[in-house]
């Protein structure tokens, strides 16, 4: 046995344990019953609830914070005990009314009720007192009633040190203690970020989603002038609880014949989180987190909780249309597939199979995207398909592709967060990627991870970050290489991981001459002592993760920027060990997994070149038919194709192109000269509008598939409702065209498709429904039995002789559409929408917190232009010109616009000012190279961003609940004296 | 060259035809489940004989108004000690051992023949056969029963905590 592992002795029962485990943990990690109610195995401990008194050598202990030592004795049946936990249960039970059978929490999994059920309360000692405060229904997504609340903290913790949004308190100073927002306001005014983690977390029904209110119980509806006294009743003629749990269980057991439960995976980005979906009909109960799920947890963001109500729109395609004149018109789907048989057949026959161009969807399955790319191949006939990683994660795949042979995360959001030193470079992770933002937080607030941050903006990682960098716009390449320069210069690098992992050191080495701190000064405006202050805190963390996204990616020299990163990363040996890597955050859910299941120009899935003989034959095998040898084009590509009339026809799925290819009025002028044109949506997308034939698609609660998240880690979703309509998920409508066109295909489920990917693609050689069942997960590269491989390159790098490579790079000069041009716009995501928000304008929570699109404004540029809040400003570049209300925030800085994407609306779309310019390796569009003007065509109105919002709110940070407060109080008597002191001695206690 | 348009024509079915869809949807379902259909019928039709679809109707129709009524007849002390007697009752039942009930039961039953021919007789025993009679093994069996009865109620009463006395 290792040093760290002895075992303990709970009720004379031996247990195994761990050094650093807790009594209550030990008990836990073998199923042993300690009540506990404020302990959550991802908060930790809290010690409010009391519950969980045990006693440790005659002395009475709270089991969730006393460590376990070696040989330790602990009683938890013993009368004392028993007497303590009783006078703690009773304690909460003056702050909640127990009225379980028609309580909305009453589904099993009610932590008061099962807690005191456990402790065999039979009735109250202290009587239930309401606080004097009404309930606060002003959040659009959830409910506090402070009289259920029973002061356990639970939900505190999950916002000052989970989520760390710093919103939520208890005020122990007051009277009636309860827990406040900010400075005590409404819970609609505060800093909420509405993510959901505090009512997830909550063990009673004190916070709870509206969405259940009314819904979840048999008897829950019952009006109130009813429900009174039918409590009053109940407590009345109450024998005792257990009469009353006996009928609450029945009724919880009842709820499970009609609210179904069922795993899903999000797709609001490539975080991967996966939660239960609590459905009642086609009604969505609420979005139930659990700690099972391997990469979240119980942590969700604001779109995850809430953002579902898309699916029962009655702007969900429903019908094909088919384009008649200057109309669409309802279809069946027998005349829909036949038109686009004929068409495609047609065109292939008349201009070839490379007139025809496939795009593919990183919000659909890895299932989907294979069968879509084997039906362009090997039905079809061209390499003509991409997906839109092309618009953002593809110079990251090519950088690391380059340096060290995977274009993937290096490692987990586990190793991110036992980073020592995390470095961010052109990401926003807290609105674009927030649950893995709460894991850096949390490091960093509680566990001292340092953080770094390059970015234009002051985000809100930037904010809390221990050094934020603003350098000139497009600069990033030779700050990278500057900092590496200085290093390597300072004899700071790894110098036996370069000696034993890594080629081209000395190559290398000479091309960073010209990267000198006076050059870097001058070309980055940041100063040598900042640059210096860079180089060694990443020399000084053992170890160091670095994260990009759009910032860096959507550049002309986009590739060679990340390559930059990726060789800082080697030079200081930061691959291989837990807490490091690289990791490009992939911004869809599914951008890793479209790539990997092979819907890429050049790649096969699981990255095997087309132009490879040998894995050609491979396919053309399996599949019986002749393959193309040469790449097809790209999504970039196949724009200009269109304009240069070689691209035909055109199939979309998933994808509003119209609105995030950059240069729109270029892509919609393509558009508009395509021959034929197929959109398959959930909804009527602004794409659409220019197609021939347009298809209704199910979502992913709609249909069984896989996502591969940015980790990539591959997680089965289940289906939760029937597709609405006569929509289709995606995967069946591409058999349908495909038998129709002479395929012979017979998948019946999404788990043959992946089969056959398994049995082809040897990344994927290990992967199986049955593997990925339920919470399991499994990251590729996967051997043929199942091990998967979490954190890359332990011991090789991913080139024939397991040695990275140190790649050269130059700098491009970033885009600059001239002088009469004075503003650098930048652009991007929200918390609150995804993308131009087809799905997410469908809630109206979401709408009432973010209703439109802005673009922010410095206080500088402010005052010298004479703008405010709720002004209406014109920004026109060289390639178009949109109109939106200006928000004025230091997040940005001098002549620094940031214009949001969230809108369907070509006179606010951001892409009418983007061009066409584009990284010059893989064709990823510049869209954080442009310049506008601005004019003011009105100079005041109402703010584009309403008061609700949370980024008015004020956080009040602190370090969990600060439960000494409590303990503080006058009318708090610690429960270990009073049952010490006195065997059964009233007290008056604060909860 | 196809501009972009909005325009959607909902052609596919009429209102009529989603009628006659739903419609045979519903036959097809009676066809096929025609005895549970036929049984159900009769039910109904007996229970509208009755008047007592009448009653329903309204007792759903107004079930806010007639809930609250009756919720607050229900919630008054004495139908809160019926209830709570109720249940005390109906615990107490649980907890005694069928085998001594039916002891006590068949003794209380032949003890009940005893005392309803005793009451037919038409003189009193003096104090004497009284005496004479307690001596009778019979008579003495009861005596102890009882006695240790009393003492195990004492026990059970002593045993209730004081704060619920």
């Amino acid at each position: 046995m290792e040093d760290n592992h002895f075992s303990i002795q709970i009720n004379g029962k031996e247990f195994p344990a761990t050094e650093g485990q807790t009594i209550l943990q030990v008990a836990k990690s073998q199923n042993y019953e300690i009540p506990s109610i404020c302990y959550h195995p991802d908060l930790g401990t809290i010690q409010t609830c009391d519950t969980c008194f045990v006693q440790v050598e005659g002395e009475l202990v709270r089991a969730c914070s006393t460590k376990a030592t070696p040989g330790m004795q602990v009683d938890s049946l013993s009368k004392t005990v028993k007497d303590a936990q009783y006078e703690a249960m009773s304690r909460i039970l003056k702050n909640h009314e127990l009225y379980c059978t028609v309580c909305d929490n009453n589904n099993g999994n009610c932590v008061v009720h099962n807690t005191a059920e456990y402790l065999e309360i039979e009735h109250q000692k202290y009587k239930f007192e309401a606080k004097p405060y009404p309930p606060d229904n002003s959040h659009p997504f959830y409910r506090y009633e402070p009289d259920q609340c029973i002061l356990c903290g639970r939900c505190v913790e999950a916002c000052q040190d989970l989520q760390v949004n710093e919103t939520l308190t208890i005020d122990w100073e007051r009277e009636a203690p309860r827990v406040i927002w900010d400075n005590d306001v409404p819970i609609d005014e505060s800093s909420c970020v509405s993510c959901g983690h505090c009512v997830t977390v909550c063990p009673c029904n004190a916070l709870m989603e509206k969405s259940m209110l009314g819904e979840a119980g048999y008897l829950t509806g019952i009006p109130a002038n009813m429900l009174g006294p039918m409590i009053d009743l109940t407590k009345e003629v109450e024998p005792g609880y257990k009469e009353i749990f006996a009928i609450s269980e029945m009724e919880a057991a009842m709820r499970k014949a009609r609210i179904k439960r069922t795993k899903t995976v999000c797709t609001y980005c490539g975080v991967g989180c996966s939660f239960e979906v609590w459905t009642k009909g086609r009604e969505i109960l609420k979005i139930e987190p659990s700690e099972e799920a391997p990469v979240n947890g119980i942590s969700t963001c604001v779109k995850g909780k809430w953002g579902w109500d898309f699916v029962n729109s009655d702007k969900r395609l429903t019908k094909p249309l088919i384009r008649k004149g200057e109309e669409f018109v309802e279809a069946t789907w027998e005349e829909a597939l036949k038109l686009i048989a004929e068409k495609l057949t047609g065109i292939k026959e008349e201009h070839g199979a490379h007139s025809i161009g496939y795009i593919a969807s990183s919000k659909c399955s890895n299932e989907e995207n294979y069968l879509f790319q084997k039906f362009a191949r090997s039905i079809m006939g061209t390499n003509n398909v991409d997906n839109c990683s092309r618009y953002c994660q593809s110079p990251a795949t090519a950088g690391l592709l380059r340096t060290v042979g995977i274009g993937g995360d290096a490692g987990t959001i586990k190793d991110i967060a036992a980073s020592e030193l995390v470095m961010i470079i052109g990401a926003n992770p807290a609105e674009s990627h927030p649950v893995l933002a709460t894991r850096i937080k949390r490091s960093h607030k509680l566990h001292g991870q340092k953080l770094m941050v390059v970015d234009l903006r002051k985000n809100e990682l930037a904010e809390r970050a221990d050094l934020h960098v603003h350098p000139k716009p497009g600069s990033d390449l030779i700050l990278l290489s500057a900092v590496t320069k200085y290093i390597l210069d300072q004899g700071w690098e790894d110098k036996t991981f370069l000696e034993k992992r890594v080629n081209g050191l000395e190559e290398y080495r000479s091309s960073l001459n010209k990267f000198t701190l006076e050059y870097a000064e001058e070309k980055t405006g940041l100063s040598k002592e900042t640059l210096i202050q860079m180089a060694t805190m990443i020399h000084e963390a053992k170890s160091v993760c670095a994260l990009w996204a759009m910032g860096v990616t959507q550049h002309m020299g986009a590739t060679d920027t990340s390559t930059a990163i990726s060789n800082l990363l080697l030079v200081t040996g930061n691959y291989g060990r837990t807490g490091t890597g690289a990791y490009p955050l992939r911004g869809h859910n599914n951008v890793q997994g479209a790539c990997d299941f092979g819907t890429m120009p050049a790649w096969f899935p699981g990255y095997e070149p087309v132009q490879d003989k040998a894995v050609r034959e491979r396919y053309e095998k399996a599949w019986g038919v002749k393959l193309p040898e040469e790449p097809g084009l790209d999504n970039h590509q196949m724009v200009e194709g269109i304009h240069k009339g070689k691209l035909k026809a055109l199939y979309l799925f998933g994808e509003d192109m119209s609105l995030v290819d950059s240069n729109s009025n270029f892509v919609d002028d393509g558009f508009e000269k395509l021959e034929f044109f197929v959109v398959q949506d959930i909804f009527f997308s602004k794409t659409a509008q220019f197609a021939d034939v347009v298809l209704p698609a199910a979502p992913s609660l709609e249909k069984d598939g896989t996502f591969v998240n940015t980790e990539r880690r591959i997680q089965r979703f289940y289906k939760v409702l029937e597709p609405l309509g006569q929509s289709k998920p995606d995967w069946e409508i591409f058999q349908e065209l495909a038998n129709l066109m002479g395929a012979n295909w017979n998948y019946t489920h999404p788990g043959e498709i992946m089969k056959e990917a398994a049995s082809l693609a040897k990344f994927f050689a290990g992967v199986s429904y049955d593997r990925l069942e339920g919470w399991n997960s499994q990251l590729w590269p996967v051997a043929a039995d199942g091990t998967d491989s979490p954190l890359l390159y332990k011991e090789r790098f991913a080139f024939p002789d397991g040695k990275a490579k140190l790649v050269a790079v130059e700098w491009t000069k970033p885009f600059k559409p001239g002088e009469e041009f004075d503003l650098h716009l930048n652009n991007g995501r929200l918390l609150e929408h995804f993308h131009e928000g087809n799905m997410t304008y469908r809630s109206e929570g979401l709408t009432h917190k973010v209703p439109h699109p802005w673009v922010e404004v410095s206080p500088e540029l402010a005052r010298e232009r004479e703008l405010e809040d709720g002004a209406l400003v014109g920004l026109t570049s060289p390639y178009g010109h949109v109109e939106v209300r200006v928000i004025v925030t230091d997040r940005v800085k001098g002549n620094e616009l940031y214009l949001t994407m969230n809108t369907s609306e070509d006179i606010e779309a951001v892409n009418k000012l983007t061009s066409s310019y584009h990284d010059i390796i893989t064709h990823t569009p510049a869209y954080k190279e442009m310049d506008v003007r601005m004019e003011v065509l009105e100079t005041s109105g109402e703010p584009p961003l309403p008061k609700v919002n949370h980024r008015f709110g004020n956080r009040i940070p602190q370090i969990s609940v600060r439960v000494e407060a409590k303990w503080k109080r006058d009318d708090f008597t610690p429960i270990e004296e009073l049952i010490r002191g006195d065997e059964h001695g009233e007290s008056n206690q604060a909860n | 060259m196809a501009k972009a348009i909005r325009q959607i024509k909902k052609e596919g079915r009429t209102r009529e035809e989603e009628q006659a869809e739903a419609v045979a949807g519903i036959v097809r379902e009676l066809a096929d489940n025609s005895e549970a259909i036929l049984t159900m019928i009769s039910i109904v039709k007996n229970l509208h004989e009755m008047g007592a679809l009448d009653t329903l109707s309204a007792l759903i129709e107004k079930r806010n108004d007639v809930g609250v009524i009756a919720i607050q007849q229900i919630n008054k002390p004495e139908m809160h000690k019926t209830i709570k007697n109720g249940i005390n009752a109906f615990n107490f039942l649980g907890t005694i051992h069928p085998d001594q009930l039916k002891t006590m039961l068949s003794g209380m039953s032949k003890g009940l023949e005893r005392a309803a021919d005793s009451a037919e007789k038409e003189e009193t025993p003096s104090l004497w056969q009284l005496g004479k009679s307690m001596r009778t093994p019979e008579t003495r069996a009861t005596m102890a029963m009882m006695m240790e009865f009393l003492q195990g109620m004492g026990e059970g009463i002593n045993e209730v905590p004081r704060h619920n006395k």
